[in-house]
């Protein structure tokens, strides 16, 4: 219930950014020209565009793209509205770049990356929007984004959605070293403007309540128990200063994860609505949620930062989606939804080892393929963003056992770097070949590969164990970070290292940050610098025992678990580079609800049977049993005093009776 | 209260009391008597018993249709060929070719060495669009429980893992294990994977073991095993899923090894055979032979081992795979934990179970018998108590030091019969220590200190079968049961009841009991060799039912041996000069405490 309120506040809100900023409206005003293009530029094209009745056409077009998102249109028509939208945009630049990448990986994956870049217009620096009564003014960058970050104070936002497993072992480094990519779920970090922590950590709930709504998932569920202040890990690596707008505050980092958020469609909508081209044209026009959620691996991310010069200053804002396919398991699943045993004729068999008619030893993944992109992603590319000062472009990172054309109306292309740009609005496809597929561009060396397990199996306690593998030829300096909830209760004095070449934990911590939980207010934040010398193994573990909580603090569906968010390695040294662990599912002892209800009673009992005999114990007088029996003789029986009393009422109800008559 | 009073009266004025107080020793003897009947009479009954249901709606077993058939028999042929030609290699040779097979299908495979139990190959498949957090394991060891080469199992367990990873529906990882035997490495592999393994798939959530030994296309029925150690079960549910899609697939179902004419046997006797073969499986889940489910138990997993049997019938490989493959399906359509009451329950039948409630108090029946007795002999021995608070005072010593005596020495027992395992010396030692009753009469004990002895040895026995049997029902259950004619033994000089009073201490003696009982009703357990399987099972799996026999039952048995000694009327006379001629590490102890 909860969850779809906000998302009909989200699409409540897109239906209201989308009628307020559609091209037109953008388009009357040519003011701040510096980022929007020259100013004869925007001229000609609200010269070009001023028929009313397309306008009109327009607007409706815009607003239906919710439904549209809904309920998947068909290409063709997304191609029609393209066009209609687009046709005479040809002339407008504005502050806009996209490119895919398409990088095959071993065993048939491949990665894809679209990487959208965008800037505002410039800010005014020094008030507020609701003092300040000129008008703002967007192009390319989202509306909706804005005001929550001016209200919020925030100078810098990331924000990922991140599900799946990227295999570091088969595929190498993560893409842009990882740090466009979070752990399981759901992540946030922040630096907010404040002057005071508390003030930051207002602004903080302010902005994810804000978010919760523009991206449709439960990063309201941020509180003070799920938020920490990191102090080595998620600085920026650009040696950029943060930009102060009042220079008697200070910038605050903040950071919360949410691990067991599910990441959907409803998350990507948003997403492709804060782009200018909404997903209708240009390479975001391949995303399609059935597809980027059928992934190995997927993650979206988003990373706004304020950029200053002099005293201008404006966002940068980077979206990331990226993601992995099995291409083989992608193309079968396209043809055949129901991955069915393969026909007789279909199946490929080792024919060095016994094969016939029943029997058969599979063949390893055939190293030949052909494939077209629109395969993979169920859609061609709806030509060109054509509003950015460059063309889309669609990039292979390919080795030279593959081929790659470029297919523009079943006419082929060729580049020498695989790099296309996609000029117009024709529908693009990209076809690949290839006749080994385990030939592939080498992806950097991982620094360090990390992986982090539960032990133990109690109800009551457990541990953490995080092994750190560096496998090349150079120490490797990381900082370790994790934030735990407070129901883990951490031990550091547990703290324990296992290495096969002897090293002790002063080898391997240099210094550590350690923040104590407080129950209910604040989670366990740990930072470990490390360095794991060259082509060592080292674990470290500790312990922590599991709190009991109060019995509303369940979740109320039945308990599956709670998820411990990943833990982020930032590696400093050869490479600067992030990498996240695995969430883990810690099980808490869940009582059993009905319990209560036994205990109550019994415990009743006993109190019942105690108080009974104590008070009788009190008030009654010991006397032996021939006592007893003269009292009791002596005394009137109970039915004896029952007759004699009704005996009473009897003669007085008869009484009153004839006192009435006689009335 | 004038009711109540009254009833008091009455009471009094009939003497009800004293009466009881009386009958207590026959109260004792009934409420055992019941608590068989409870048990093996009264829960067959038609209407006493209930049909299983899945109680986890999310389960949804045998609902989607299994795909684990035409081609992909074909390459579970492919696979079986060559896991026939590694039937002589070396371990490390098999672990690695099975590895890359695996690594081929894209699961990432790891070995678990283990110097003393062999090593362990395990792979884990990530699900691809599940969260990575939680698994399920497919574990088909190379040799099973009785020895076999597992040469469909572990086929059928890479074919069905290759056949899992073309299907994109996985919330759950799975784990596929290879371990050497169905015992000490496979436990070893589960305690390893909770502890210091460095590739790691999530929490288990449930465990299948696959067992088809032999080439043979064709089997004619499924056997489920299902019974944990320490009075472990797994979640009913994991059961009822298993024996539905069985039964679903057409397959017959034969619960804990029942023999193959027993299957479908709906009456009473063949109810009341299952159950009691239940509680015997249960009770000695880790001493008998081992099938792989026992592995998992103290972790939270569910587990279940399947097993083909037969060498022709009317069922192939492909079919025995489906069983897995739809279990693993319903297992991970679970959003939360299985049902948390749904893990204490006796299975009548596939489909007829009854709950704790209804069980429970056949155990509870053998503890209220034994604190019965107690109770009596306590009774007796103040009637006999001597006057004079220093005398009573002195048996209540010895009664205390005995005692203490009896359980230090069978806590020593317990701690050096792991070691130094020689079964023999200990039932040898048992049965000398049972001939008390008859040895020569200068050694008396009065007749208050026999009474108080026994009185707080059955209480003990009472205080641990309470303790133990929501824990361990089935052991708790056997206990009462084989100890109960303990509570026969009377005091007297005579040389018959001697006699009866020494056959009474052969027949409840822990270690002699359990030999008995082996022989008679286990064929896999023959002589003595269920006390070194109770110690192995220890070592190997980490099993109580070694302490809990030594620590629970020996010192209650010791105890009473020692009251059994003949009596006489009046004032204590232990003599503590003459040395008793049993070299136990017992008596020993106990000479000295004495």
């Amino acid at each position: 219930m909860r969850f779809e309120s906000l998302c009909v506040w989200a699409f409540a809100a897109f239906a209201f950014g989308v009628g307020g900023n559609s091209i037109d409206d953008e388009l009357i005003i040519p003011d701040e020209t510096e980022s929007a293009g020259s100013g004869d530029q925007t001229c000609s094209i609200f010269g070009t565009s001023a028929s009313s009745q397309e306008n009109i056409e327009m607007e409706q077009l815009n607003t239906s793209s919710i439904e549209e998102n809904v309920n998947a249109r068909t290409s063709s028509e997304i191609e029609n509205a393209g066009i209609v939208l687009f046709e005479n945009n040809s002339i407008v630049r504005y502050p806009f770049d996209e490119e895919l990448t398409l990088k095959p990986l071993p065993r048939n994956f491949m990665l894809a990356s679209f990487a959208f870049q965008m800037q505002s217009n410039n800010l005014t620096v020094g008030k507020s929007e609701v003092s300040h009564d000129a008008y703002r003014h967007y192009t390319v960058f989202p509306k909706s984004l804005s005001p929550i970050l001016e209200y919020s104070q925030t100078r810098e936002l990331h924000l990922r959605f991140t599900h799946g497993r990227w295999d570091a072992e088969s595929w190498g480094q993560l893409p842009h070293n990882g740090t466009k990519s979070g752990g399981s779920g759901v992540e946030l970090w922040a630096v907010i403007e404040a002057a005071s922590r508390d003030e930051a950590f207002e602004n903080w709930i302010m902005l994810t309540n804000s978010l919760s709504g523009l991206f449709c998932s439960s990063i309201n569920f941020i509180n003070m128990e799920k938020t920490t202040y990191p102090v080595h890990s998620f600085q920026s690596s650009d040696q950029q200063p943060i930009p102060i707008f009042d220079t008697s505050k200070k910038a605050y980092l903040l950071r919360a994860a949410l691990a067991n958020e599910p990441i959907c469609t409803e998350n990507l909508t948003p997403f492709l609505k804060l782009l200018p081209t909404r997903g209708r044209s240009g390479i975001s026009s391949l995303l399609d949620g059935h597809k980027v959620f059928d992934s190995n691996w997927h993650s979206l991310s988003m990373d706004v930062e304020t950029v200053c010069d002099g005293d201008t200053c404006q966002y940068h804002m980077d979206a990331n989606i990226e993601m992995v396919f099995n291409v083989q398991n992608s193309l079968a699943r396209a043809e055949n939804p129901i991955p069915k045993p393969l026909g007789d004729a279909e199946l490929q068999c080792d024919e060095s080892k016994p094969h016939n008619a029943w029997e058969c030893f599979p063949l390893p993944q055939s190293k030949h393929i052909k494939f077209r992109l629109s395969e993979l992603f169920g859609k061609k590319v709806v030509g060109s963003n054509l509003i950015s000062e460059n063309p889309s472009k669609v990039c292979a990172q390919v080795s030279d056992s593959w081929t790659v054309y470029l297919d523009i109306g079943d006419s082929l292309f060729s580049t020498d770097d695989n790099c296309f740009a996609i000029r117009d609005n024709e529908l693009h496809d990209l076809h690949f070949q290839s006749d080994d597929t385990a030939h592939v561009v080498k992806s950097d060396d991982v620094p360090l590969f990390v992986s982090r397990s539960l032990t133990g199996y109690g109800q009551d306690g457990g541990g953490l164990r995080a092994v750190f593998r560096n496998p090349n030829n150079v120490t490797v300096d990381a900082i370790y970070f994790e934030s735990l909830p407070w129901y883990m209760r951490l031990y550091l004095s547990s703290l324990e290292i296992e290495s096969e070449d002897g090293l002790e934990i002063g080898d391997v911590i240099k210094s550590t940050f350690y923040l104590p939980a407080i129950d209910r207010q604040r989670p366990t934040h740990l930072e470990f610098n490390i360095s794991i010398p060259a082509h060592t193994t080292v674990a470290l573990s500790y312990q922590f025992s599991k709190a009991l909580l109060k019995y509303a603090e369940y979740p109320p569906d039945a308990n599956h678990g709670f998820e411990i968010e990943s833990a982020l390695i930032t590696v400093l040294r050869p490479i600067r580079s992030e990498m996240r662990t695995a969430t883990l599912l810690l099980s808490l002892s869940t009582p059993d609800f009905s319990m209560p209800y036994n205990v109550i009673i019994l415990t009743s009992t006993v109190m019942g049977l105690a108080f009974g005999t104590l008070f009788n114990l009190m008030v009654k007088k010991l006397v032996t049993v021939e006592e007893a029996d003269r009292k009791a003789a002596a005394k009137r029986s109970i039915k004896a005093q029952l007759i004699e009393y009704l005996a009473r009422l009897k003669t007085n109800g008869n009484k009153t009776n004839q006192e009435k008559k006689r009335q | 209260m004038a009711l109540i009073e009254r009833l008091q009266r009455r009471a009094s004025d009939w003497g009800l009391l004293p009466r009881l107080l009386q009958l207590l020793p026959r109260l004792a003897i009934i409420s055992g008597i019941i608590g068989f009947a409870w048990l093996a009479v009264y829960l067959p009954l038609e209407g006493e018993f209930r049909r299983t249901y899945i109680s986890e709606n999310a389960l949804m077993p045998s609902q989607a249709y299994s795909y684990f058939r035409e081609t992909e028999w074909n390459l579970l042929r492919g696979y079986r060929t060559q896991v026939k030609d590694l039937v002589n290699k070396h371990s490390d040779e098999r672990n690695g070719i099975l590895g890359s097979w695996l690594e081929e299908i894209g699961v990432k495979t790891a070995i678990h060495h283990d110097p003393e139990n062999r090593d362990t190959l395990y792979g884990v498949w990530n699900a691809p669009r599940g969260d990575g957090t939680e698994a399920m394991v497919l574990a088909a060891p190379w040799f099973n429980g009785d020895g076999e080469f597992n040469i469909g199992g572990v086929a059928l367990a890479t074919a069905l893992t290759r056949f899992f990873s073309r299907w994109p529906l996985w919330s759950k990882n799975i784990i596929v294990v290879f371990s050497e035997d169905t015992r000490a490495s496979l436990s070893s592999w589960c305690h390893a994977y909770h502890n210091n393994l460095d590739l790691t798939g999530g929490s288990i959530e449930s465990a299948v073991v696959l067992d088809y030994p032999g080439t043979n296309d064709y089997f004619k029925y499924v056997e489920i095993f299902y019974a944990g150690l320490n009075g472990e079960l797994p979640n009913l549910d994991l059961v009822n899923v298993a024996v539905h899609v069985t039964e679903h697939e057409g397959m017959k179902v034969s619960l804990n090894g029942a023999p193959e004419s027993e299957i479908g046997e709906d009456d009473y006797p063949g109810r009341m055979q299952k159950m009691l073969l239940g509680i015997r499986k249960m009770a000695l889940a880790g001493v008998q032979t081992c099938y792989g489910n026992e592995a998992f138990s103290g972790y939270r997993i569910q587990s279940i081992v399947l097993r083909a049997r037969g060498k022709e019938g009317p069922f192939d490989i492909t079919t025995f795979g489906r069983v897995p493959e739809a279990v693993f399906r319903s297992v991970n359509n679970l959003l939360e934990k299985f049902h948390q009451s749904f893990f204490f329950y006796l299975l009548l039948a596939p489909r007829y179970f009854v709950s704790i409630a209804s069980y429970l108090p056949a155990a509870v029946a053998y503890s209220a018998a034994f604190i019965l007795a107690s109770l009596d002999n306590f009774l007796k021995s103040n009637k006999h108590l001597p006057m004079g608070a220093n005398a009573a005072f002195r048996i209540s010593l010895n009664t205390a030091t005995t005692f203490v005596g009896s359980f230090l020495a069978s806590f020593f027992i317990s701690q050096v019969f792991l070691q130094w395992q020689k079964p023999l010396a200990l039932v040898l030692a048992s049965g000398l220590l049972s001939l008390i009753p008859l040895f020569p009469t200068d050694i008396k004990l009065s007749l208050a200190q026999s009474h108080q002895l026994k009185s707080i040895a059955f209480s003990y026995l009472s205080v641990v079968l309470t303790s133990l049997l929501v824990v361990n029902f089935a052991l708790a259950f056997g206990i009462g049961l084989l100890a109960f004619p303990m509570i026969f033994l009377a005091n007297t000089v005579s040389p018959r009841t001697g006699i009866k009073n020494t056959a009474l201490l052969v027949l409840t003696n822990p270690f002699i009991c359990s030999c008995l009982f082996a022989n008679i009703f286990e064929s896999q357990l023959p002589n003595l060799e269920i006390i070194s399987r109770l110690i192995s099972a220890w070592k190997e799996l980490g099993c109580w039912t070694w302490f809990l026999i030594c620590i629970g039952w020996l010192p209650a048995w010791i105890t009473v041996a020692i009251s059994s000694l003949p009596a006489v009327f009046g004032q204590s006379v232990v003599d503590k000069t003459k040395p008793l001629d049993v070299d136990t590490d017992a008596d020993a102890d106990i000479k000295k405490l004495q």
